[in-house]
């Protein structure tokens, strides 16, 4: 890799104010010290930010606060976590291997780069990677790519599980900017589509840090799922992933909440199945309606669109799983 | 960290594995981890483009950073003198030229090499050399290019195709496997020491030491006897480390260039270009069958991928030659060139591809005829003779493997229909198939050093790849000695030690196992002449009558009197005993033909709307001789079989056409199977000795337990779904996609 300083600021401030262009933070390490190993991410320094993020859990007044540092393994097995938010917990342990996941920042979780092989490749183009070198995968392999909000720019897709319930859940991303003054990202606001600048994959500014996660009380810890479809049982990144979560009045939908990943550059909901889950009653039927709607919203590459009637199959199984979680 | 710092020596030989206590606690050596004064690093520069010419290499930027020695390239680099004219490098069994051309063969082919002081320096430097090429066009699409080659002849044709163009039940279909990978843990990796100019020190991984002296020695004009080659554990290896790779020649040549040892180890995506892969295959077999299932003859034709610059030929077809009685047979094959790196020997090279669709066709048959695919087979295995030679099969127990494996996953309680048995969205199948590997015996030596306390050492240059070779050497030698376990060491993988052959095609433990026997034979009559000065009934004593012990020698003609080793060393005044010995097939192999076979059978469970497969369970007998040690022989099939989930379901290594390469070069992206995606595997041994094959009995199975894996498995899930898959790897995709 390219030689490097390693920084170690003592404050949130300190870690903000040294953030310049060439410089990156250090949490888990788990995809940069991968990235800085393939020449692909070439900091001048690393700032090591282990000392200055919050590796709590806490309950608040409006749900949860997970710090930045929190590890995935930790989150997975937090009480909290596993009572109130489940489908957070289901997520993580779908992705990675235990190893990773010891090791893996919650912050970091979300700041993962693509896994898309013309990204990993540097002698292959890649918009994400190079700007304006082209798409290699778009005439190129795209079993991994994008079925929606790709454009010829970039059909990458979004690697993170946890993001995908973490979209589910209406997640707020709390970070401090350059005034380091705490502020919060929606969700749904905080990773972007490739639009023209396929190199950025998210709206965190420059210099602003993340320090915490925070998730709203919700009704969805009785009936939610987490469904991974995927070339291997385990350390497979996902072909389709569902989140799913209903509220219930006995056999009704009060509110539902469906999100994918492995689909969009971005963790996806399906706000329009959604809406017409809501006040229909949980049955197979139905479910069954919602994954059509879904599939009507997407657009597969040539050579991926075996991803749609999987997707419309997981989309299913995983509002089933939902009954029996 | 201390640990790993120390020294660590069991008191005692811990039972298990030989080698365990050595890997587990890291004092046994992997070829990258030996530790030598004044080593620099080499890392290399692929090619980014799949066909072409060199026109300039920009080195500069490269050279500017700190620790950078030198920068080679076709250029400046040493001259290996093989390479100097053809001929001698096609006699050197080394077929890329390694900088020492300008052409460009595949993507990642080595066009520099980048040698520093530390490693972080070479792979830093090596990201700033740069390339600019002349494109050709590349041929990197196998189902494009195949179509294109015609097919030939391979082996003989049997009765005629005439003869059963009208046979009541003929199937005919075309199968097709992506490349796989093999990917050791271990990456490649060599360590070259020069001392003067004639004399090479070599750690290496590999599966043969003496193979890479050998192709060593003809490339650099050396004699072997001045290379010696280290690789005393290895991590794997798969059939990657038969052959001598680029990374030998090139930390020769650095080592040479800067005059100090260099080190080079591939990085993990260097390890998807250019150490080997099953190539791509393309097969159609036609099958005909009498209206009560007797097999009336087969057509086998196959294609795969090679290189443009080295031509390699899997033997796909073999398989049908051999395990059925076919009266009527053509086999038929080609290679097909690519801009592609080199493939190679991958576990069960040619046969696992073959036995897919050999076995899978015979199931598709099974269900034309409506007969039981267990059966339909019980009733056409050729137990009796090879049919291909109608030599006498040593022995071959197939049929008992067929019969137990059905016991065991309780083959009669299947509904004989497909796609009937469903548990919720889940869909249930079995799935039968059979694996066979001629079982191969190479000429070895081996040699015994005994101390004063009865202790001993058996060695050879044979490698244990992870297979238990060394555990079955020490498992041999007791049985034929008498010494207990506890005083038998084995030392390994060295080319000073007696010659052997490398270890691959689960011939390995067959060859070593006479050389074993036989010097375990000669320590015997060594002690026997030294305890005939003591008493002199011993002159007239047969190895077979002399039984060691851990304190003395016994001879049944004198009593069981026993004579000490103690007294024997200190009356000869001896300090150490030392023989050697060799041992090799003979005239058996003119008469009989010998095997080892497999029956594979498997549970899948299929997922009517995600297209998941799961295995439920996987039953391997497997018919390989006398079984040596029985939990070492059950974890190569067993790895094995996991090796075969991984090859039907989830492995390919993904070709861009539109960029000429392989895509991925990690393990995230390549998906071999982990342990969520096999159940464990069910190994069990018929374990009746093979009286002809060597002193041991035993015959290989490093291979038969994946040969037969992937149509099992298929065939399983054609009885769940009623969906024929006849495209490896058998992704969900395909299976929510396929018409039943």
């Amino acid at each position: 890799m390219r030689p490097f300083t390693l920084q170690k600021p003592t404050t949130i401030g300190q870690a903000v104010s040294g953030k310049k262009e060439s410089a990156q933070f250090l949490a888990g390490g788990t995809n940069l010290l991968d990235l800085m190993k393939k020449h692909i991410s070439q900091p001048d320094r690393l700032l090591d930010i282990n000392s200055v993020l919050s590796e709590k859990i806490e309950s608040t007044a409006g749900g949860i606060r997970i710090g930045a540092n929190v590890r995935n393994s930790a989150a997975a097995a937090n009480e909290l976590i596993l009572s109130k938010f489940p489908l957070v917990s289901h997520a993580i342990l779908k992705g990675a291997s235990p190893q990773i996941r010891n090791m893996a920042s919650m912050a970091g979780n979300l700041l993962q780069r693509t896994r898309c092989p013309y990204f990993y490749d540097t002698s292959l183009p890649c918009n994400k990677r190079k700007a304006g070198s082209g798409c290699g995968a778009l005439k190129g392999e795209t079993r991994m790519a994008a079925i929606v909000g790709h454009n010829p720019q970039c059909v990458a897709v979004h690697p993170s599980d946890l993001c995908i319930a973490l979209s589910a859940l209406d997640a707020r991303v709390i970070i401090n900017g350059k005034d380091n003054k705490e502020t919060s990202i929606p969700f749904k606001d905080f990773h972007k589509l490739p639009g023209t600048n396929p190199e950025k994959d998210n709206n965190l500014p420059a210099n602003a840090i993340i320090t915490a996660i925070e998730i709203p009380s919700n009704p969805f810890n009785k009936n939610c799922s987490y469904l991974k479809l995927r070339d291997r049982e385990s350390y497979a990144f996902a072909l389709v992933s569902v989140a799913a979560a209903l509220q219930l009045n006995g056999n009704r939908i009060v509110e539902a909440r469906l999100a994918s990943g492995g689909v969009a550059h971005k963790p996806w909901r399906w706000y329009e199945a959604e809406k017409f889950l809501k006040g229909k009653t949980a049955d197979l039927s139905n479910f069954k309606q919602a994954a059509e709607i879904i599939a009507r919203e997407t657009h597969p590459l040539n050579g991926n669109e075996f991803k749609v009637p999987m997707l419309k199959g997981a989309i299913e199984v995983a509002l089933q799983n939902c009954l029996t979680a | 960290m201390g640990f790993f710092k120390r020294k660590h020596e069991p008191k005692k030989v811990p039972e298990g594995r030989v080698e365990g206590f050595y890997k587990v606690t890291g004092s046994g050596k992997y070829a990258a981890e030996y530790k030598l004064e004044n080593v620099c690093y080499a890392v290399l520069v692929g090619s980014t483009i799949a066909a072409g010419e060199i026109v300039d290499i920009n080195t500069d930027n490269a050279k500017d950073i700190e620790g950078v020695l030198d920068v080679l390239t076709h250029r400046n680099r040493p001259q290996i003198p093989a390479f100097a004219d053809e001929a001698k490098a096609k006699r050197a069994g080394f077929s890329l030229p390694v900088l020492h051309t300008n052409k460009i063969f595949f993507r990642g082919q080595p066009v520099a090499l980048v040698i520093a002081e530390t490693l972080e320096d070479a792979n830093y430097a090596a990201s700033l050399v740069t390339v600019s090429y002349k494109t050709d066009q590349a041929k990197v699409d196998f189902d494009k290019e195949h179509a294109t080659v015609p097919i030939a002849a391979t082996g003989k044709e049997r009765g005629s195709m005439d003869a059963w163009s009208n046979a009541p039940h003929i199937r005919e279909q075309a199968y097709t496997i992506r490349n796989q990978v093999h990917n050791p843990m271990e990456m490649h990796a060599t360590i070259a020491v020069w001392d003067g100019d004639k004399k090479l020190k070599l750690y290496d991984k590999n599966q043969g030491v003496n193979n890479v002296q050998q192709t060593i020695s003809r490339l650099f004009d050396i004699p072997p006897a001045n290379i010696e080659v280290f690789s005393e554990y290895v991590g794997g290896g798969f059939g990657s480390g038969l052959k001598v790779w680029s990374n030998v020649p090139l930390a020769i040549m650095a080592a040479k260039q800067v005059n100090r040892p260099v080190k080079l180890m591939l990085t993990r995506p260097q390890m998807f270009t250019l150490v080997g892969y099953r190539p791509q295959s393309w097969q159609n077999v036609r099958i005909g069958a009498d209206a009560n299932g007797k097999f009336l003859g087969i057509l086998h034709q196959a294609k795969h991928g090679t290189s443009v610059f080295d031509n390699y030929g899997e033997g796909i077809t073999r398989i049908s030659r051999l395990v059925y009685n076919f009266g009527n047979l053509k086999t038929e094959s080609a290679t097909v060139p690519l801009n592609l790196g080199a493939p190679t020997w991958m576990r069960g090279p040619g046969d696992c591809t073959g036995a897919f669709a050999l076995e899978s066709a015979i199931d598709e048959l099974s269900y034309d005829i409506k007969k039981d695919p267990l059966q339909l087979r019980l009733d056409n295995l050729a137990v009796i003779n090879d049919p291909d030679t109608g030599k006498p099969w040593s022995t071959n127990f197939l049929n008992e493997c067929m019969t137990k494996g059905a016991e065991m996953i309780n083959w009669k309680s299947r509904n004989p229909l497909p796609a009937q048995t469903k548990e919720g969205e889940w869909m249930i199948g079995y799935g039968v198939a059979n694996g066979m590997w001629f079982a191969g015996r190479s000429k070895a030596s081996a040699s015994i050093i005994m101390q004063k306390d009865g202790s001993i050492t058996v060695q050879t240059a044979m490698t244990d790849i992870g297979t238990g070779t060394g555990t079955g050497m020490q498992n041999i030698a007791h049985l034929e000695l008498g010494i207990s376990h506890d005083k038998i060491r084995i030392k390994l993988g060295n080319s000073n030690l007696p010659a052997a052959p490398s270890q691959g095609g689960s011939t390995g433990l067959s060859t070593i196992s006479g050389a074993v026997a036989a010097v375990c034979d000669a320590l015997k009559m060594k002690l026997a002449g030294y305890a005939s000065l003591q008493d002199a009934i011993y002159k007239d004593a047969k190895p077979e009558s002399i039984v060691l012990s851990d304190s003395g020698i016994a001879y049944q003609q004198a009593g069981n009197h026993l004579i000490s080793f103690d007294k024997i060393f200190s009356k000869e005044n001896l300090q150490t005993i030392e023989v050697e010995a060799s041992s090799g097939p003979g005239e058996e192999r003119q008469k009989y033909a010998f095997c080892s076979g497999a029956s594979h059978f498997c549970k899948v469970r299929v997922h009517t709307k995600t297209g998941k497969v799961k295995i439920d369970r996987h039953v391997c007998v497997v018919d390989a001789g006398y079984v040596v040690n029985k939990l070492a022989a059950a974890n190569q099939v067993s790895g094995a079989a996991v090796g075969g989930i991984g090859m039907t379901l989830s492995e390919e290594q993904v070709v861009d056409s539109t960029h000429g390469c392989f895509i991925g070069g990690d393990l995230a992206g390549y998906h071999f199977a982990v342990n969520a995606d096999a159940p464990i595997i069910e190994v069990d041994f018929i374990n009746k000795i093979d009286p002809n094959i060597n002193p041991s009995g035993a015959k290989g199975v490093g291979e038969v337990g994946i040969i037969g894996a992937a149509a099992a498995i298929a065939n399983a899930i054609f009885h769940a779904t009623g969906k024929r898959l006849r495209d490896l790897p058998i992704t969900p995709d395909k299976v929510l996609l396929a018409k039943s």
